[in-house]
C-alpha cells in the first residue's frame, strides 16, 4: 500500500469509519453498568436498556423474558450493524470484514459438527450459531465424515477454504479430531488474517498486528491450559499454536513442554506483556480467572484502537467491544435471573 | 398585549394533591396545560418510582396497540383520527381497555395464524402441483432414468450388494437464488450418482409470508443408492427445499395432480372465509383503536407526571412543584378544587419562594407567533427581559422591504400572503403536511407585512417590476431646458446625451411629492444617484436601529433595578454611538437640507470631514459645513473616547465598591435581611436575574456573594470591546441594505431588459406581438417568481434576520432563558 492513508482513506471508508465511531459512542457507560447491576428483575434490565442505544430492541419479545432472548436480540442487533457496514464497504475493507466473519464461521462449523456427532437435530444447533458466521452451506456440514470430505463438498466455496490446506485428512470426525480441526483452522485463519493486515501496512497494520498477536498468544495459552490432562501429545499440541504471536518461536516451544499451570506461568514471565497478566490471576478462590484477565487486556487494546484514525482496526475493535458488552449484559442478566448477586460485579468494564 | 413587552410573571408553586384525587387533578392539568412540573425525584432511577407499574402497564398496552396498528396497516387500511374530546380515562378503565385489547389481539393473532397456515398449505399444494406438472415433461431425467439405467444398464451389475440398485427420485422446489448453490453442492457431494434437472415454474406463486408473487425453481433428482439418498435429503433440508413424493408412473402423477388441484380449490374457499372474518376483526379494531390510543397515551403522560411528584410524610398526598404563570394561579386553584371535590379532601396550591430563574412565558397569538419565533430562534429571552418581538413586528418587514423595494414584487407577495390569511381556517390548508408549505403558512402574517412594506418602499424607489411609474408629474422639465439653452436640431443629432441643469430656471420645479422622481429612470447617472441615496439611507436606518436597541436596554436596567448600569453602561454607550455615528447621520441630513444645487460645485465632502474628525486635521480644499464644526467634532471625539474607560471600568469598580461596603457591615444583620428578602418573593424574583456579570456579585445573594473582580472585569472588557468595535462594524453591516436593494433593482432591470423588452421588440418587428408575447411573458413570469420573489426574497429575509439578531439584539438582549413548557396533552394528541 502507498503511504499516507489519511489522504485517500476517507474517500472509500470515511463514511463507515464515522459510523463505527458513532456506534462506539453508544457502548454502555460505567454509569449504565452501575444501574444495570442494581436491577431486580430482567424486566428492569429491559427498561434500563431501553434508555440506552439498545432502544426497544426487546419490544417484540413476548413474556416471559429470558436471558437467551436478550442474548439473541443483542446478537441480531450487532449483526444488523455489521451487515450494514459490510454492505457499504469497498475493497480491501470488505476482505477485512470477510476475515472478521471467518472466526465465527469456524465456530459455527465446529458447533454443527459436534451437534451432528451427538445426534442433535440441526435446528437445535442452528439457534446457538452466531449470526455473524452464518452461511448458506452451513447446515450441510453434517453430511461430511472426514475433513477432506467437508472441504470438498461443503466448504470449498466459502472463505474458509484456504484455511483447510493443513487439515486435510481422512480421519473420521470424532470429538478430539473436531477439536483439533477447530484449532488448526483457527491457527491458519489467524495467520492468514495477520498476513493480510501486515501486507496492508499503514496504520491498519500498526493497530491490527498487536491485537492479532495477542489473540494468537492467548490461543496458545488457552490451548496449553486445556490440554493438561488430555491425551493430546506435546508435538500435536505444538502444531496447534498459531505462529504469528509474540511467543513465536521460542515461547511456543517452551509452552509445548509445559506440564502444569506454574510452568506456563514461567513461560509467560519471559514476556513483559504477559507477566503482569499472569500476576493478576487469582489463585482458586476469589480473584480473576486467566480468561477474564485476557478479556480485560483485549478490551484495553480495542479501546486504544480508537485513538488512531484512518485504519480498519476500529471495525474489528468495535465488534469485539460490542461482544464483550454483550457478554457483560448476559453475565449480569444471568446473575439477576439466578439470584446470584455476589458475583454480579465481575463483568469486564469497558473503559 | 402588555405581556408582549416582557415575559409574564411566573411563580414557583407547590401543589398538594390528595392521593385519591391526584390522578384526576393531574389529568385536568394536562387538559389545560398550565404548569410545568419540576422533577422532584431526579435522584431516583426510572424504575424505582411510585407509578412505574402503571406506566409499564400503559406501555404494554401500547405495545399491543402497535401490533394491532401494524396489522391494520398491513391489511392496507387506515386508522381514522379519533373524534371528539377524549379525556384521560379513570384508572379503573385501564383494566377494561386492557382486557378488550388483549381479546382483540388474541382474536386477530388466531385468525392471522389460521390464514398464515392456510396460505402456507396452499403454497405447498401449488408447489407440489407445479413440480408434478413439470415432472412429466422432463426430457432428460425421465427417459434416461427409465430407459438406460434401470432396464438395460450399460454394464452388467456385478451382483452382490448392487443387485437391488435402482433409480430413485427426489422432487421438490427451491428458491431461485439458492438453486445454483444447491446444484453445485449436490454435484460436489455426490458426483456421479445423481442426475438433477432444474427448471423455473411457469406461474408466479404468492409467497405465504410476504404475499408477493415469486417464481420458484423446481427440481427433479434421480439417484442411485441408499447413502446418496440420505445425503441428498440432508442437503435439500439444509437449503430449506420443499420436497414432495414423486410417483414414477405418469398416470399416478396425473391422478395426484388432479387431487392436488381439488384440494387447493377447497383450501382456497376456506381461505376466503378466513379472510372475510379477518376483515371483520380489523373493522372492529379500526373503530376502537384510535380513541383508546389517545386515552392510553394521556394516561401514560399523567402517570409520568405523577412520577415526578414526591410523597408527603404521611402518605396522604403527593407533592408536586412547578412553574405557573401568576395570571393563571386562580384558574389553577379552581381546577384543583373542582377535580378533587369528589375525594373529600381538596387539593391545595400555594406559591413558594425560590432562587432559580423562572422560565420565560410570552403568550402569542397567530399574528405575533411568527415574530416571536424569529426572536426565539436566536435565543429564548431571560425571565422578564425586554422582548424584542413587538418591535420586530415593524422593523423586520421594514428592513426586509428596504432590500426588496419593488411595488410589483411586493404586491405579489402581499397577495400570496393575503390568500393564505383568508384561507387559514380551511381545514385542507391547515392540515397540509408539506413541510415547505407549513413554513410559508406559519409565516403568513410576516409575509403579509413584508409584502405591504415592500409596496411602500417600492413607491419610494419608484419601481414596479423595475419600471418607474409616473403618478405625479415629474419635477424636471426638459422643455424648459431646451428653450433656455437653445438646443438646435444639429446639436441634438450630435449629442446623444444631454444634461438637465437644475440651476437653469424652470428646469427643476421642485421635489417629486413622493419617492424618487421618475425622470431618473431615464437618466444615465441613475445608478450613481441611487447609490448615494441608498448608502446614506442605510447608515441612517442602521444608526437609528442600533440606538433604539441601546435605549431598550434602559428598560432592562430599570426593571431589574440596576440603576448603576444606566449611568455606567447605557449612558457611555449612547454617547459613544451618537457622538460618532449619530453625528455622521446629522452631517448627512444637514447636507441634504442646507447645500443646494446652486452651490453643488463647491459642496463639502462628508467622507473627508469624517476622516479628518478622527485625525484632528483639516483639508483646506474641503469647505466647512457649518461654523465651529471643528470644535464640535473635536469635542465629540474626545467625549466618545473618554466613554470607553468609563464603560470598561465603571460597572466592575462600582460592584467592587458595593461588595466591600457590604462585607464591612456587621454580620449580625445579614440573616434578617436574607429572610426578609426570601419572604418578599416578588422582589427577589425581579432583582435576582440581572445580567450575567451580576451573577458574580448579586446583591443580597449569600450564595453568590463570592465576588471575583477579575471575572467581572474580564466580562466587562469583552462587552466594551464588542460594543465599540461593533459600533463601527455594525454600521458598516447595515450597508447590506444598500447592497441588496441595489442587487434586487439591477436583477429585475436585467430581467426586464433581456426578456420582456426583447420580446416586445421582436413582436413589434415581426408584427406578431401577441404570439411572441405569450411565451415571453411566461418566461418573464416564471423567472420573476423563481428568482426575484423566491430567491431574492430568501436572501433579503436572511439579511434582515441577521440585522435583527446580530446588530440589533446584541445591544440589549441576552436570550439566555428557557421556555415555560407546561405539562399538556395537546402536543401528544398530534
Amino acid at each position: 500500500m502507498l503511504e499516507g492513508a489519511e489522504l485517500y482513506f476517507n474517500v472509500d471508508h470515511g463514511y463507515l469509519e464515522g459510523l463505527v465511531r458513532g456506534c462506539k459512542a453508544s457502548l454502555l457507560t460505567q454509569q449504565d453498568y452501575i444501574n444495570l447491576v442494581q436491577c431486580e428483575t430482567l424486566e428492569d434490565v429491559k427498561i434500563h436498556l431501553q434508555t440506552t442505544d439498545y432502544g426497544n430492541f426487546l419490544a417484540n419479545q413476548t413474556n416471559p423474558l429470558t436471558v437467551s432472548k436478550i442474548d439473541t436480540e443483542m446478537r441480531k442487533k450487532l449483526c444488523r450493524e455489521f451487515e450494514y457496514f459490510r454492505n457499504h464497504s469497498l475493497e480491501p475493507l470488505s476482505t477485512f470484514f470477510t476475515y472478521m466473519t471467518c472466526s465465527y464461521m469456524i465456530d459455527n462449523v465446529i458447533l454443527l459438527m459436534n451437534g451432528a456427532l451427538q445426534k442433535k437435530s440441526v435446528k437445535e444447533i442452528l439457534v446457538k450459531c452466531h449470526p455473524l458466521g452464518r452461511f448458506t452451506e452451513m447446515e450441510a456440514v453434517n453430511i461430511a465424515e472426514t475433513p477432506s470430505d467437508l472441504f470438498n463438498a461443503v466448504l470449498v466455496e466459502t472463505p474458509l477454504a484456504p484455511f483447510f490446506q493443513d487439515c486435510m485428512s481422512e480421519n473420521t470426525l470424532d470429538e478430539l479430531n473436531i477439536e483439533l480441526l477447530r484449532n488448526k483452522l483457527y491457527k491458519s485463519y489467524l495467520e492468514a488474517f495477520y498476513k493480510f493486515c501486515k501486507n496492508h501496512g499503514d496504520v491498519t497494520a500498526e493497530i491490527m498486528c498487536p491485537i492479532l498477536e495477542f489473540e494468537a498468544d492467548r490461543r496458545a495459552f488457552i490451548i496449553t491450559l486445556n490440554s493438561f490432562g488430555t491425551e493430546l501429545s506435546k508435538d500435536d499440541r505444538e502444531t496447534l499454536y498459531p505462529t504469528c504471536g509474540k511467543l513465536y518461536p521460542e515461547g511456543l516451544r517452551l509452552l509445548a513442554q509445559a506440564e502444569d499451570f506454574d510452568q506456563m506461568r514461567r513461560v509467560a514471565d519471559h514476556y513483559g506483556v504477559y507477566k503482569p497478566l499472569f500476576e493478576a490471576v487469582g489463585d482458586g478462590n476469589g480473584g480473576k480467572t486467566l480468561e477474564d484477565v485476557f478479556y480485560e487486556r483485549e478490551v484495553q487494546m480495542n479501546v486504544l484502537a480508537f485513538n488512531r484514525q484512518f485504519h480498519y482496526g476500529v471495525f474489528y475493535a468495535y465488534t469485539k467491544l460490542k461482544e464483550q458488552e454483550m457478554r457483560n449484559i448476559v453475565w449480569i442478566a444471568e446473575c439477576i435471573s439466578q439470584r446470584h448477586r455476589t458475583k454480579i460485579n465481575s463483568y469486564i468494564p469497558i473503559l | 398585549m402588555g405581556s408582549m413587552f416582557r415575559s409574564e410573571e411566573v411563580a414557583l408553586v407547590q401543589l398538594f394533591l390528595p392521593t385519591s384525587a391526584a390522578y384526576t387533578c393531574m389529568s385536568q392539568l394536562g387538559e389545560l396545560g398550565l404548569v410545568e412540573f419540576r422533577d422532584l425525584n431526579a435522584s431516583v432511577s426510572a424504575f424505582q418510582r411510585r407509578f412505574v407499574g402503571d406506566v409499564r402497564r400503559c406501555e404494554e398496552l401500547e405495545k399491543t396497540f402497535m401490533f394491532l396498528q401494524e396489522e391494520v396497516r398491513r391489511a392496507g387500511l387506515v386508522l381514522p383520527p379519533p373524534e371528539g374530546r377524549l379525556l384521560a380515562p379513570p384508572p379503573r378503565d385501564l383494566l377494561r381497555i386492557q382486557e378488550e385489547t388483549d381479546r382483540l389481539a388474541q382474536e386477530l393473532r388466531d385468525v392471522r395464524g389460521n390464514q398464515q397456515s392456510l396460505r402456507a398449505q396452499l403454497h405447498q399444494l401449488q408447489l407440489h402441483s407445479a413440480v408434478l406438472g413439470q415432472g412429466h415433461s422432463l426430457p432428460l431425467a425421465a427417459p434416461h432414468a427409465d430407459g438406460l439405467s434401470e432396464r438395460s444398464p450399460l454394464l452388467q451389475p456385478p451382483g452382490g450388494p448392487h443387485q437391488d440398485l435402482r433409480v430413485n427420485f427426489v422432487a421438490g422446489a427451491v428458491e431461485p437464488s439458492k438453486a445454483a448453490a444447491l446444484e453445485r453442492l449436490l454435484w460436489r457431494a455426490c458426483r456421479g450418482f445423481l442426475i438433477a434437472s432444474f427448471r423455473e415454474t411457469e406461474q408466479q406463486l404468492e409467497d405465504p409470508v410476504t404475499g408477493e408473487p415469486a417464481t420458484w425453481m423446481t427440481f427433479l433428482i434421480s439417484y442411485w443408492g441408499e447413502r446418496i439418498g440420505q445425503k441428498i435429503h440432508k442437503i435439500t433440508d439444509c437449503f430449506h427445499c420443499h420436497v414432495f413424493p414423486f410417483v414414477e408412473q405418469e398416470e399416478g402423477r396425473l391422478t395426484t395432480l388432479q387431487q392436488l388441484r381439488q384440494q387447493s380449490q377447497e383450501l382456497q374457499e376456506v381461505l376466503g372465509e378466513t379472510e372475510r372474518f379477518l376483515t371483520q376483526v380489523l373493522g372492529r379494531v379500526q373503530r376502537l383503536l384510535p380513541p383508546w390510543q389517545v386515552q392510553i397515551r394521556k394516561m401514560k403522560a399523567v402517570y409520568l407526571a405523577l412520577n415526578q411528584c414526591s410523597v408527603s410524610a404521611t402518605h396522604k398526598c403527593l407533592i408536586a412543584e412547578g412553574w405557573c404563570a401568576t395570571r393563571d394561579l386562580p384558574t389553577l386553584q379552581q381546577v384543583l378544587q373542582d377535580s378533587s371535590s369528589e375525594a373529600g379532601v381538596s387539593a391545595v396550591v400555594h406559591r413558594i419562594p425560590c432562587r432559580d430563574m423562572p422560565p420565560t412565558l410570552i403568550r402569542t397569538n397567530r399574528f405575533t407567533a411568527s415574530f416571536q419565533g424569529i426572536v426565539d430562534a436566536y435565543g429564548v429571552g431571560r425571565y422578564q427581559e425586554v422582548n424584542p418581538a413587538p418591535y420586530t413586528i415593524i422593523t423586520f418587514p421594514f428592513l426586509f422591504a428596504v432590500m426588496f423595494g419593488d411595488v410589483g414584487h411586493g404586491l405579489l407577495m402581499f397577495l400570496f400572503a393575503l390568500a393564505m390569511v383568508l384561507a387559514e381556517n380551511q381545514p385542507a390548508v391547515k392540515t397540509a403536511q408539506n413541510e415547505i408549505w407549513q413554513t410559508f403558512f406559519s409565516g403568513r402574517y410576516l409575509l403579509l407585512l413584508m409584502g405591504l412594506f415592500s409596496i411602500y418602499t417600492g413607491f419610494i424607489y419608484n419601481e414596479c417590476f423595475s419600471r418607474a411609474t409616473t403618478i405625479f408629474s415629474s419635477g424636471w422639465s426638459v422643455a424648459a431646458m431646451a428653450t433656455q439653452s437653445d438646443w438646435s436640431d444639429t446639436f441634438l443629432a450630435e449629442h446623444p446625451l444631454l444634461t438637465l441643469d437644475p440651476n437653469v430656471t424652470g428646469v427643476f420645479l421642485g421635489p417629486y411629492p413622493f419617492g424618487i422622481d421618475p425622470v431618473w429612470s431615464l437618466a444615465v447617472n441613475h445608478l450613481s444617484f441611487l447609490n448615494s441615496f441608498k448608502m446614506k439611507m442605510s447608515v441612517i436606518l442602521g444608526v437609528t436601529h442600533m440606538t433604539f436597541g441601546v435605549v431598550l436596554g434602559v428598560f432592562n436596567h430599570i426593571h431589574f433595578g440596576q440603576w448603576h448600569r444606566l449611568l455606567l453602561e447605557t449612558l457611555p454607550e449612547l454617547v459613544f454611538l451618537l457622538g460618532l455615528f449619530g453625528y455622521l447621520v446629522f452631517l448627512v441630513i444637514y447636507k441634504w437640507l442646507c447645500i443646494s444645487a446652486a452651490s453643488a460645485a463647491s459642496a463639502p465632502s462628508i467622507l473627508i470631514h469624517f476622516i479628518n474628525m478622527f485625525l484632528f486635521s483639516r483639508s483646506p480644499t474641503n469647505r466647512l459645513l457649518f461654523p465651529g464644526q471643528e470644535v464640535v467634532q473635536s469635542v465629540l471625539v474626545v467625549l466618545a473616547l473618554a466613554m470607553v474607560p468609563v464603560l470598561l471600568l465603571g460597572t466592575p469598580l462600582f460592584l467592587h465598591w458595593q461588595h466591600r461596603r457590604r462585607s464591612r457591615r456587621p454580620t449580625g444583620r445579614q440573616p434578617d435581611e436574607d429572610k426578609s428578602r426570601i419572604l418578599d418573593s416578588s422582589d427577589t424574583s425581579v432583582a435576582g436575574w440581572g445580567s450575567d456579570e451580576e451573577k458574580a456579585g448579586c446583591p443580597g445573594n449569600s450564595e453568590e456573594a463570592e465576588f471575583v473582580l477579575s471575572e467581572v472585569l474580564m466580562h466587562q472588557a469583552i462587552h466594551t470591546i464588542e460594543f465599540c468595535l461593533g459600533c463601527i462594524s455594525n454600521t458598516a453591516s447595515y450597508l447590506r441594505l444598500w447592497a441588496l436593494s441595489l442587487a434586487h433593482a439591477q436583477l429585475s432591470e436585467v430581467l426586464w431588459a433581456m426578456v420582456m423588452r426583447s420580446g416586445l421588440r421582436m413582436g413589434r418587428e415581426w408584427g406578431v406581438a401577441p404570439v411572441v408575447l405569450v411565451p415571453v411573458f411566461a418566461a418573464f413570469a416564471v423567472l420573476t417568481v423563481a428568482i426575484l420573489l423566491v430567491m431574492e426574497g430568501l436572501s433579503a429575509f436572511l439579511h434582515a434576520l441577521r440585522l435583527h439578531w446580530v446588530e440589533f439584539q446584541n445591544k440589549f438582549y441576552s436570550g439566555s432563558g428557557y421556555k415555560l413548557s407546561p405539562f399538556t396533552f395537546t402536543a401528544e394528541e398530534e
